[in-house]
């Protein structure tokens, strides 16, 4: 039990002294996560919204995708990508693979699915009457959505809690297609997954607090945006 | 103004509204009868240019409504549901939500307000929230916020359904108010045909999505002599006798869904008004109230 005392010590030790490596880590981690997260969610809350009010031929089966998208695993995701952005592959031109621009691709693919399929559902759950009544008084597409989205605030931010939470969490995608490169595209938890593999489990359970702090930040600012909101 | 032609109306291919010819003319008040489920929101909601009919066509001043109405023909209609909703916000909020689409400025929109607001008895309850109003009372919001975008055509779905015997009345009162402030087309939907001929010039009978007139001439109705005291009227074969207070000529009218045959005996509180015959011909539903009976 002792290592996991002396790596809670070297981890505390770390923070404390702001090393730059972590720091480092830290900021790629979560600018790629709100890149990935403003994107997914720029694209899929609308989608959901469209998904849970329009009546057109095949939504049915547009639900199931994007609900059977949400189980999809992340190195599979990470690996038909790689397949796409390799030299060979058919978006090999732009030469993003072992990019962060690479992760923020993997990671958009991810939360796509969620942001799209957890607005579907918050929007279906907010009472039929309420899209009526603004397009009653005379509200278009945009504003009518608008005052669905209103209603639905608390279940979209949850949506974008939970976007950002796979985002910051994954592994595998950002893995494969960023390749884990010091300095470029090595981000907290594929430095994770590095540490510990080297046995440096003090830095490894530091970088992890550093998530957690992250992700936790992250949750109380949406929860005070939620209750600004609140009435 | 409005007008629904070779209606036939599906849902889940069951026809809910099937009929030839629906017009709300200009400035006309007309109300729609019928039981719950008979087709009446149905017909509002086409009316409002919210759903499109199977089949048959929606006219605004004789041109062809298109499947996607303009914003700003879809804006010079408005409906009230039976059940309405606020929006999230005050009461106040609500009220603002339509004229802020429309580009009202802030000064007049608060004239407007304050119009509404006045007429309905709304001023304690402007500042308040959906949670903390009684079900008349959203009702009453609801009205207040139609009435305050100045539409063309105002739809009504009972609106006096959450009301009590005094807001129905302030609510017809102010609707009357209005209409002679500013002439437009409304048509309320009501299972109360009490209410309906007290101030429609026209009212319609829907069962089972389809439709029938029911013009005064199908109600008991007679003049009253002029005078006070004990008055004797004659309806048919029937005598009705009855005590007025006022001195002034009066109508008596009895609406058809007041009226019923029955072979058995009646209960008590019924036998006032009871006239005993023989029926020769008696048909419901669609012609309401086409029946004689003879005198004994």
């Amino acid at each position: 039990m002792d290592f996991l005392a002396e790596g809670v010590r070297r981890a505390w030790g770390l923070l404390i002294a702001g090393d730059s490596e972590v720091f480092g880590i830290a900021l790629l981690t979560l600018k790629v996560a709100v890149v990935a997260t403003v994107i997914a969610c720029t694209v899929g809350l609308p989608l959901g919204y469209f998904l849970a009010t329009r009546r057109f031929w095949g939504r049915r089966a547009a639900l199931t995708v994007v609900n059977t998208a949400l189980a999809f695993p992340t190195v599979v995701v990470g690996l038909l990508l790689y397949g796409m952005l390799s030299r060979r592959g058919p978006l090999g031109g732009l030469g993003w693979l072992y990019t962060w621009q690479a992760i923020v691709v993997g990671d958009v693919l991810l939360a796509l699915p969620i942001a799209a399929a957890l607005s579907a559902a918050a929007v279906q759950g907010v009472d039929p009457r309420v899209r009526r009544t603004a397009e009653t008084l005379g509200a278009g597409p945009w504003r009518t959505a608008w005052t669905v989205a209103r209603e639905a605030r608390f279940a979209l931010a949850a949506v974008i809690t939970a976007a950002f939470g796979q985002v910051v969490a994954e592994v595998g995608a950002a893995m494969i297609v960023g390749g884990n490169i010091r300095g470029s595209t090595r981000t907290l938890t594929t430095a994770v997954a590095l540490y510990t593999s080297q046995g440096d489990f003090g830095t490894a359970l530091a970088l992890g607090l550093v998530l957690v702090i992250l992700a936790l930040v992250i949750n109380i600012a949406l929860q005070v945006l939620q209750g600004r909101g609140n009435g | 103004m409005v007008e629904l032609r070779a209606v036939r109306h599906r849902y889940a291919g069951r026809v809910v509204l099937d009929f030839d010819q629906f017009a709300l003319p200009q400035a006309a008040a007309v109300a729609v009868v019928g039981h719950n489920g008979s087709g009446k929101s149905t017909l509002l909601r086409l009316l409002a240019l919210l759903e499109r009919p199977t089949e048959g066509s929606v006219l605004w001043n004789g041109t062809v409504v298109p499947r996607r109405p303009a914003a700003s023909l879809r804006r010079r209609v408005t409906l009230v549901e039976q059940r309405p909703v606020l929006l999230r916000g005050t009461v106040r909020d609500n009220l603002v939500y339509g004229l802020e689409i429309r580009g009202f400025g802030r000064s007049a929109v608060n004239g407007i307000i304050g119009d509404v607001v006045d007429r309905l008895g709304l001023g304690p309850l402007l500042g308040r929230r959906r949670h903390e109003l009684s079900e008349g009372e959203i009702q009453r919001v609801a009205v207040a916020r139609a009435l305050a975008l100045r539409t063309d055509v105002l739809l009504l779905d009972e609106p006096a359904s959450s009301a009590d015997t005094a807001a129905a009345g302030a609510l017809y009162r102010a609707l009357a108010a209005e209409r002679a402030a500013r002439p437009f087309a409304v048509c309320i939907a009501s299972h109360q045909l009490e209410d309906a001929y007290r101030w429609a010039d026209d009212i319609r009978a829907l069962a089972d999505g389809r439709l029938s007139p029911v013009t005064p001439e199908n109600l008991f109705r007679v003049e009253l002599p002029a005078g006070d005291g004990m008055k004797h009227v004659h309806v048919g074969g029937i005598e009705i006798v009855l005590i007025t207070e006022r001195a002034g000529p009066a109508v008596l009218a009895i609406p058809p869904t007041d009226i019923f045959v029955s072979r058995e005996p009646l209960a008590s509180s019924a036998r006032a008004w009871r006239s005993s015959g023989t029926a020769r011909a008696c048909t419901f539903g669609r012609k309401w109230g086409a029946w004689s009976l003879s005198p004994p």
